[in-house]
């Protein structure tokens, strides 16, 4: 019966080649980004943000195209007044809704929404990546409780465009099957029939080279804007803790512990009990313990504002001087055994560098985390 | 061509007995230490008003298991291993140089890090400042292997 349908109405260009490649990069791009974002762990972060970066230069394609582009493409033709969204669903309701060839009114409602909520999530996201890791092009910007706060918006987001798909999806198919046409195709091969009654837009001319160079230009310019921005120091980053004594001392024994990671209360009792370092004694003389004191009390954890700094001040009480005790240290890694902890290149869990490349600089970004491949999961299986 | 293996033979010789003389002067020397390491423990000698330390007193110490020190390091062997000509390991896995003067020729020079590490670690192992016959029994026997 299909057949017999498609074969007597002319097929009719609609989705250009720009709105056919966007569309499925966007979804390519919002798959990524989900995909890392709600089901896989922090050392997917870089991924992560590349595919919501990618998703958000596409919107911006996107909305030049949208003043630019084919008559289909442009948001003239088909973002809806009130009257005829009421009409469109009265028609809906009643069975005599026209077909529309371009978007109809709730689809059109639709495109708008997926649109707004996806820039919502990539600002919401830079402001969350500044705040609370100290990178990207907003980090000199936010604190890491505005973060926290961003985050929070950037998860409710993430839920409303993943609503929208849902619901994008079902709209697509229902529209398939009461007009009889298969639209997910439409978007590949671009054409539509095209039956009497239509609701047609008039066509117009796209102007694909002064909308390649707004695309391009605006790319460009927010690229060298961002990696500008991005260069700047992080809003109460970490500053490069040197200082020779300290790094000589204490790297004797383990890794030189970056001050920011503990408050400078729990740095001075850690001082004063050197002389039983955990089951070591570790004294030094009156002079070095008393500056390097200072030195950590300058550069401690309420000297900054990184989550490092933050989360790990949450000390446990009965262990005030023990980042491995901490709730938080705890938490993110529950999923490692101490069989693992005690195995090379590890050797305990106080080596934060075995798997922290940016252990030293005290940000610890999640990208930089690198199991080391002693320990991936197979070769844990395979020991066990 | 004969006498130019017997010209041969000639340096050999005399290339072996220098080799030799060598050897017999390495043989009797007292330790491995250098000049350094020995001032070292002439000092320590000259304050315990003895001539020489036992080096079989201070293997016993440092391969020795220990009481009265902190219980995750009864012995100096728990880092340093029972090799001292090995490189050893501390709790935390961070690999520490060898403690024979043959293998590491930079130990026992620094006399603060010297006094620094007695400190620490005497305390560590038996609980309190180790004696003057104690470091010097202990020097002389890392000195020696």
């Amino acid at each position: 019966m299909s057949t017999k349908t498609e074969t007597f109405f002319p097929l009719i260009p609609v989705w250009d080649i720009f709105i056919r490649v966007f569309h499925w990069s966007l979804v390519l791009a919002v798959s990524v980004a989900g995909l890392t974002g709600f089901l896989l762990g922090a050392t997917w972060l870089d991924i992560h943000i590349w595919a919501g970066a990618a998703a958000g230069a596409l919107i911006f394609a996107r909305l030049v195209w949208g003043f630019l582009g084919s008559a289909y493409a442009r948001f003239k033709n088909f973002v809806p007044g009130p009257a005829t969204l009421r009409l469109h669903l009265n028609e809906l309701r009643s069975g005599t809704a026209p077909r529309h060839i371009g978007h109809n009114p709730l689809g059109a409602l639709m495109i708008l929404g997926l649109i707004g909520t996806i820039l919502a999530l990539g600002l919401s996201g830079a402001v969350q990546l500044g705040g609370e890791f100290k990178t990207g092009p907003l980090a000199f910007l936010f604190s890491y409780d505005t973060a926290r706060l961003m985050a929070d918006l950037h998860g409710a987001f993430a839920n409303i465009l993943l609503t929208l798909v849902i619901l994008h999806v079902a709209g697509a198919l229902y529209e398939s099957w009461r007009t009889r046409e298969n639209l997910p195709k439409s978007m590949l091969t671009g054409q539509k029939q095209s039956r009497p009654g239509d609701h047609v837009t008039p066509q117009g001319h796209a102007l694909p080279i002064l909308a390649s160079i707004a695309i391009l230009g605006g790319l460009g310019l927010s690229l060298w804007g961002g990696v500008t921005l991005a260069a700047r120091p992080g809003f109460g980053a970490a500053k490069p803790p040197v200082n020779a004594v300290y790094a000589d001392e204490c790297s004797a024994c383990h890794m030189a512990f970056p001050p920011s990671l503990m408050p400078g209360e729990n740095w001075t009792q850690l001082m004063q009990t050197l002389p039983d370092h955990f089951g070591e004694d570790a004294s030094l003389g009156r002079t070095t313990t008393r500056e390097l004191t200072d030195w950590l009390i300058a550069n401690s954890a309420d000297t900054v504002d990184t989550k490092p700094a933050r989360v790990l001040a949450r000390v446990d009480p009965a262990n005030p001087i023990m980042l491995t005790k901490t709730p938080f240290w705890l938490a993110t890694h529950d999923p490692i055994d101490d069989a693992t902890f005690k195995r090379a290149p590890i050797y305990s869990r106080s080596n934060c560098a075995a798997c922290h490349s940016d252990a030293d600089s005290g940000a610890f970004y999640p990208g930089n985390i690198d199991i080391p491949a002693a320990l991936k999961p197979e070769t844990k299986t395979a020991n066990n | 061509m004969i006498r130019k293996t017997r010209s041969q033979d000639a340096l050999l010789l005399s290339v072996a007995l220098v080799a030799g003389f060598f050897a017999l002067i390495a043989a009797f020397s007292p330790a491995n230490a250098g000049p350094k390491q020995d001032a070292v423990i002439a000092k320590l000698a000259a304050e315990a008003g003895v001539a020489s330390f036992s080096a079989k007193n201070g293997e016993a110490f440092f391969q020795g298991t220990h009481t009265g020190g902190k219980p995750e390091t009864t012995s100096c062997t728990t880092c340093h291993t029972k090799n001292p000509r090995a490189m050893g390991k501390t709790r935390v896995g961070k690999p520490i140089e060898p403690m024979a003067v043959s293998a590491n020729p930079t130990r026992f020079i620094d006399p603060e890090k010297l006094a620094k590490w007695f400190r620490r670690n005497c305390n560590s192992v038996v609980g309190r400042e180790c004696t003057t016959t104690e470091k010097g029994e202990i020097l002389t026997y890392l000195s020696s292997i």
